[in-house]
């Protein structure tokens, strides 16, 4: 919690986080005395990063259940239901009370509250009514949006914006981005300029322009300034970028995602792995032979560990933007310091050394264990990107990115398919294929397909489908290959990387700059900055030219890549009512500006270490500050879009 | 508040009186202990206090007691016996004020409060001000008149005019006082002589100098009270010259009473009359005023007085847009322009009020085209719901972006119409049709497969279809199912390949249940490799071979499938067999080359440690990820060459 505030940014998150916990409070305190606590499972997990559990039970909360199907047996008589407003949550909804009613006819013993998150909605109320509920249940909300998870980094943590936005056409998500980004402009003042790209994004974009006149309507003194801190907005939509998150993630970070699988910054993993009972010192040549890692040992019931992966941990904040590739030497690096820290012990001879040694320790043990976390999970990471399956699966992927030997890439991808790895692992490298290409041809198209039915399942057509309807995986067309003067114009390839001490953002693929990050440079400095540009000299130069915010370059320069791309291009600039009136501050450029990226469908760990770099290189010069409806990685991206039933038991989906 | 309690009321009156009470009063709620209404009723020589749980009697001798009344701060009570006399007691009875006897046996027309400190009776053309302590004035006037209580006074109204009768406020006083000392009065008598050059100017501020703060305060509020402009000016270049003489003096006070009253004046001239006092107007605020303002339709002065005051001319220009709805004779085409014109300025406004006017008086298309200018779409969707215009009602929903806002209008119009109809309305709209559809898929697919088929969206409706399948538990009804979609894909020459899988699908389920019970295995719903891998397993490998041909399994794939299951099977010899065969279409390889190939790297190891090949297993070893068995293959090695 605690992790919030620490490094001095422009933009002050934290009141974010203090604004939903009292609004919490509010929420347990609408309700007296002893109180059971209902849990939508997918808020659960950001919950835990606004209140501790403590702090509910200083409110009243006696238990906690998740909201799921089946009868909820509890004692207390008042229950807070929090949940997003989702029809199947309904169903549940009535079906405890339907069960409790028949339990004991008398069932105004209980007291049901449903707060929603981030607000009702009217089909929700429709279906409790429909099930003959609705009189029971005292609605409220509760306006939990974005959820601050490091200074940088916000998310509203939503589920499956992508294929609610793309494959279903419900643009619900787009709305509630929309009422967070306008509460954001409420606490911060309004983005000078919004730019983006992408059709959604252009919608958000259009919704923000329309809250903010209706805001006027609503809240008659509040007729909102002109930002000082946060010079633009840029709205990036997933369907624009759809190659990066398809990529193995190589950060640190990205991969412990790619591995375990992050949920609201915490992962969980085998208490084995990080096991703080281990009596065996922590040295930097890997002697614990654990590797649950392809060849499944029946490995004994291991119990599960949550770890949360936040600023908090100082070990972490070094390594989660880096490559992976020098993480074990980092580790090992401070393995020996904090060997040579213990060692002090021996030098310590009076008793002022002794005492300072002593007051040292405290915060070595912590070290020492998160040193014994990462080095465990690093292990865990290595075991597995030493497998020739992952090996594999990368070397086709950088060179589909990198457009070398394209066709050569098909035999590879069958071979995988034959060899029957997961479905998830095949469709990512398919989409690949399809995406740098404009498409597959006509026979492999189809060969393919087949392949993935016979070999997955008959009802992954209806995936298949839905790819092909996201254009994620299509038959090739007439259009030539767009994708081959995007990665040249934008310099997506960077041949020579440098992962020690990385110089540009490419280093986060090894070689491969996720074209996301590479747009938002367009917009904030012209331009992709490869090795050896003198950073910030491309936005000098343009600043002049920028026009309103000064410093943002805007699309200038890049138009024919960006009809390249899907969706539409936008730059809008808001003025304040009364002219606008641009604070001296400002204009002086004083206080380093801030960027907001928001990222409309999801972006990766990977993208964020890139924009960490990017805010490193402009330290002083401009800050970054990311938004996101959720954090994604391939898998859980595709995951969404799959067809999923059980046959025989056997679950058709991967294993995220 | 307490009306909907009078019933209890009623239940507590019948069990206490015998005859109708001599007089009675309510204490609104919030002046009372229990916070809820009381009535206080005079009965007999005594008062009951009543309120909905029980009835209190006061036990008092001095009744009976024929006039009540409440002084506005619901503190205290006066009441006329009948003997006479005004006796004012606090509301709890436990504190007595005070008493006057008016010689009077027939009680006053009005008993009422003037301010909190004076009571006013009021007989035939008589009135009579009784202060707190027991002094009075009496006024006699020629006509009957009606007495108004006021806040802080009366007023009197008679048939040709409207008096106002107040005790003098106290800053008032103190400064008009005759001989008075107080130095406020010295402020004001400072600035007379200031204006004479008199230097007894100087004197009157030295002798006030530490309390002149308070003494500007005072000036300011007496021109508060003044109703004529030449004291309140007067006052306040009084308050303004003592004022000079401080060096730190906050002068929001002085710069809103100027304010203030340049509001009040303006609307206690002739025109617009409404004398109200300067403590009335602090007590109703500025937005009741204005409220009154636009009732009595002074628009301009409304607005103006916004502006002024800087307050939102929302209300006003609202107000006065419906007022022209409801007057004007006009086309419509001309009251529209007019407000458009008017209110073009004001972003942000919010037209459907003006809309919803328009609407009730009978003019929907008004109301229609004055709700395109309405900013919140939320405003503007349930009026057109109510006004029946249904489609546009959608449209703007789906214009809001606000999904909810569009279930709303869809589940109402799904409601009201034929479905036919409602599938005519949502059809054009993809949005509509999104939600729709994300909304069944949840709810009622039956309704989605209507919805597909009304709309000839066949591959949509093999796809439903396809997604109903699965949940039938019996296989033929699923394979029916599959049928069905089966003949919607091939419908629709694009989809060629999907009517293709549905066949093989529909086959392979056919076969798997024909195998079932050949097999004695479970196989129904697997995916085709892992059939044939069952197959394979169990030692059918005709029926693997079937499956080859019929689903036309490449050859490549087949390989991989048999190989897996017979390293499952550890069927060396069949193993052998296989990779040395021709026809292999991975070629030949050596049996560790083939436990390399599928990962298994342990067997590796132990089949070149029996071949005895030191490279070879050297090489498996580099491959090798896991530790342990690097550590085997290692060992391995070193027994090799011990040898």
């Amino acid at each position: 919690m605690s992790h919030l505030g620490n490094t001095h940014s422009s933009l002050n998150v934290t009141s974010l986080r203090d604004l939903a916990r009292k609004e919490l409070t509010k929420v347990l305190d609408s309700v007296r005395g002893k109180k059971c606590l209902v849990l939508d499972p997918n808020i659960s997990g950001p919950l835990s990063l606004i209140a501790e559990f403590s702090l509910l039970k200083e409110h009243g909360v006696e238990k906690m259940h998740y909201l799921q199907s089946g009868p909820l047996e509890t004692e207390l008589k008042s229950l807070i239901y929090i949940c997003r407003p989702q029809l199947h949550y309904m169903k549940y909804i009535a079906e405890h009370i339907g069960h409790h009613q028949k339990d004991n006819l008398s069932s105004s013993e209980y007291e049901y509250n449903l707060f929603f998150v981030p607000r009702r909605t009217m089909i929700c109320e429709r279906v409790l009514e429909e099930a003959g509920v609705f009189g029971e249940i005292t609605i409220g909300e509760y306006h939990l949006d974005l959820i601050p998870f490091e200074d940088d980094l916000l998310s509203l943590e939503l589920d499956n914006t992508f294929k609610e936005l793309y494959l279903d056409g419900d643009y619900t998500s787009i709305y509630y981005a929309a009422r967070a980004l306008m509460k954001l402009q409420t606490k911060f003042g309004l983005f000078p300029r919004v730019i983006g790209k992408g059709d959604c994004a252009k919608h958000l974009a259009d919704m923000l322009l329309r809250m903010r006149k209706e805001v006027a309507v609503d809240d008659p003194s509040s007729t909102l300034s002109v930002s000082q801190n946060i010079d633009s907005l840029i709205i990036l939509d997933r369907s624009v970028d759809l190659i990066t998150p398809l990529c193995t993630q190589l950060t640190y970070e990205g991969l412990i995602d790619e591995v375990f699988g992050i949920r609201t910054s915490h992962v969980e993993v085998d208490s084995t792995i990080v096991g703080p009972t281990s009596q065996k010192p922590v040295s930097a040549t890997t002697t614990t032979p654990n590797t649950a890692s392809t060849t499944t040992q029946p490995s004994p019931p291991a119990r599960k560990k949550k770890i949360a992966l936040n600023s908090s941990d100082k070990l972490f904040v070094q390594l989660r933007d880096m490559n992976f590739a020098v993480v074990g030497g980092v580790l090992n690096r401070i393995a020996r310091r904090i060997n040579e820290d213990y060692e002090e012990r021996h030098q310590a001879k009076t008793v002022v050394q002794i005492r300072e040694f002593i007051n040292k320790l405290g915060g070595l043990q912590s070290e020492h264990q998160s040193l014994r976390t990462h080095t465990g999970i690093a292990e865990e990471i290595m075991a597995y990107t030493v497998t020739p399956e992952f090996n594999k699966a990368l070397e086709v992927q950088q060179n589909l990115a990198a457009g070398i030997d394209i066709n050569l890439q098909n035999d590879h991808i069958e071979e995988m398919i034959n060899r029957q790895v997961p479905i998830l692992q095949v469709l990512r490298l398919l989409c690949l294929l399809s995406l740098v290409n404009g498409g597959l041809k006509q026979k492999s198209f189809e060969f393919f397909k087949k392949e993935i039915l016979q070999t997955y399942g008959f009802e992954h057509l209806q995936t298949l489908l839905n790819l092909e309807r996201l254009n994620m995986f299509i038959k090739q067309g007439s259009a030539s290959n767009k994708f081959n003067y995007v990665r040249k114009h934008l310099q997506l390839i960077v041949d020579e990387v440098d992962e020690q001490n990385p110089q540009d953002i490419s280093y986060v693929y090894s070689g491969y700059a996720p074209l996301s990050v590479r747009l938002i440079q367009c917009v904030t400095k012209g331009g992709p900055t490869p090795i050896g540009y003198p950073v910030g000299a491309n936005a000098a130069a343009n600043s002049i030219a920028g026009g309103g915010a000064r410093g943002i370059v805007g699309w200038k320069g890049h138009e024919d890549a960006l009809k390249m791309l899907p969706g539409k291009t936008f730059d809008e600039v808001q003025r304040h009512d009364d002219g606008a009136i641009r604070s001296k501050k400002l204009i002086q450029g004083q206080q380093p500006r801030v960027t907001l990226i928001f990222f409309l469908g999801g972006c990766t760990y990977t993208e964020i270490s890139a924009i960490r770099f990017m805010a490193q290189q402009d330290e002083g010069q401009r800050e970054y500050v990311i938004a996101t409806t959720q954090i994604i990685n391939g898998n859980s991206l595709l995951n969404s879009v799959m067809q999923k039933i059980d046959h025989l038991g056997h679950s058709a989906g991967g294993n995220s | 508040m307490g009306w909907s309690e009078s019933e209890k009321l009623v239940v507590v009156l019948e069990d206490g009186l015998n005859e109708p009470p001599h007089s009675w009063t309510v204490i609104p709620p919030q002046y009372t202990l229990s916070r809820h209404v009381e009535v206080l009723l005079a009965t007999g020589s005594t008062i009951l206090t009543v309120d909905t749980k029980e009835s209190q009697d006061q036990l008092l001798q001095q009744g009976p007691f024929t006039k009540m009344a409440v002084s506005p701060n619901g503190k205290f009570l006066a009441l006329f016996t009948t003997d006479g006399k005004l006796w004012v007691v606090s509301t709890d009875f436990q504190k007595n004020l005070s008493e006057f006897a008016t010689k009077s046996q027939v009680p006053p027309q009005q008993l009422i409060w003037c301010g909190t400190d004076s009571v006013v009776l009021y007989w035939d053309k008589i009135v009579l001000m009784v202060g707190p302590f027991g002094d009075w004035i009496k006024y006699s006037y020629d006509d009957a008149i009606y007495l108004v209580p006021e806040i802080d006074g009366v007023r009197v109204i008679s048939s040709d005019k409207c008096e106002f009768l107040q005790k003098v406020p106290n800053v008032t006083e103190e400064i008009f006082k005759i001989g008075s000392t107080a130095p406020a009065a010295m402020l004001f008598d400072a600035l007379d002589h200031f204006e004479k050059r008199s230097p007894k100017a100087d004197e009157n501020i030295r002798s006030i100098r530490t309390e002149l703060a308070d003494a500007v305060d005072a000036c300011t509020e007496a021109a508060g009270h003044e109703f004529s402009q030449y004291w309140q000016r007067n006052l306040l270049k009084a308050a303004a010259f003592g004022k000079a003489f401080l060096e730190s003096y906050n002068a929001d006070n002085f710069v809103n009473m100027c304010q203030t009253l340049r509001v009040l004046n303006s609307v206690r001239y002739y025109e617009i009359g409404i004398p109200i006092t300067y403590t009335q107007y602090t007590r109703i605020t500025p937005d009741v005023l204005i409220d009154r303002l636009i009732n009595r339709h002074h628009h301009l002065l409304a607005l103006r007085v916004c502006e002024f005051l800087k307050m939102r001319t929302d209300r006003v220009l609202i107000h006065w847009a419906c007022a022209k709805i409801k007057k004007s004779t006009d086309d419509e085409e001309t009251i529209c322009r007019m407000i458009v014109e008017k209110l073009a300025n004001k972003p942000g406004l919010s037209y459907a009020e003006i809309a919803n006017t328009a609407y009730k008086v009978g003019q929907p298309k008004l109301a229609t085209r004055l709700l395109d200018y309405e900013p919140r779409a939320a405003d503007q969707v349930p009026l057109l719901m109510s006004m029946q215009e249904d489609e546009l009602a959608l449209i703007k929903a789906i214009e809001s972006g606000d999904t909810d806002l569009v279930y709303l209008v869809m589940l109402h119009l799904k409601r009201k119409l034929p479905l036919p109809e409602f599938f005519r309305i949502i059809n054009n709209k993809p949005m509509a049709c999104n939600l729709f559809e994300v909304y069944c898929k949840q709810q009622d697919l039956k309704l989605l497969t209507d919805f597909y088929y009304q709309d000839d969206r066949r591959v949509e409706s093999a796809n439903i279809t396809i997604l109903e399948s699965y949940e039938q538990k019996d296989l033929n009804e699923r394979i029916n199912k599959l049928k069905i979609a089966l003949k919607w894909y091939q419908d629709d020459k694009e989809h060629a390949f999907e009517a293709k899988a549905i066949d093989e699908n529909i086959r392979l389920l056919q076969t798997q249940a024909q195998f079932e019970k050949e097999m004695n295995q479970q196989l129904v719903g697997l995916p085709l490799n892992e059939t044939v891998h069952k197959c394979i397993t169990t030692n059918h490998p005709n029926k693997a071979s079937k499956l080859k041909s019929d689903f036309k399994i490449p050859d490549k794939r087949f390989w991989w499938i048999k190989l897996k299951a017979l390293v499952e099977m550890r069927d060396w010899d069949e193993l052998d067999r296989l990779s040395k065969s021709k026809k292999s279409p991975i070629g030949y390889e050596v049996r560790p080359g083939l436990f390399i190939k599928i990962g298994d790297f342990k067997a590796a190891g132990q089949e070149a440690l029996a071949l005895k090949d030191i490279q070879l297993l050297s090489e498996i070893k580099s491959k090798c990820t896991n530790h342990i068995i690097a550590q085997e293959l290692d060992a391995y090695i070193a027994q090799l060459s011990s040898r």
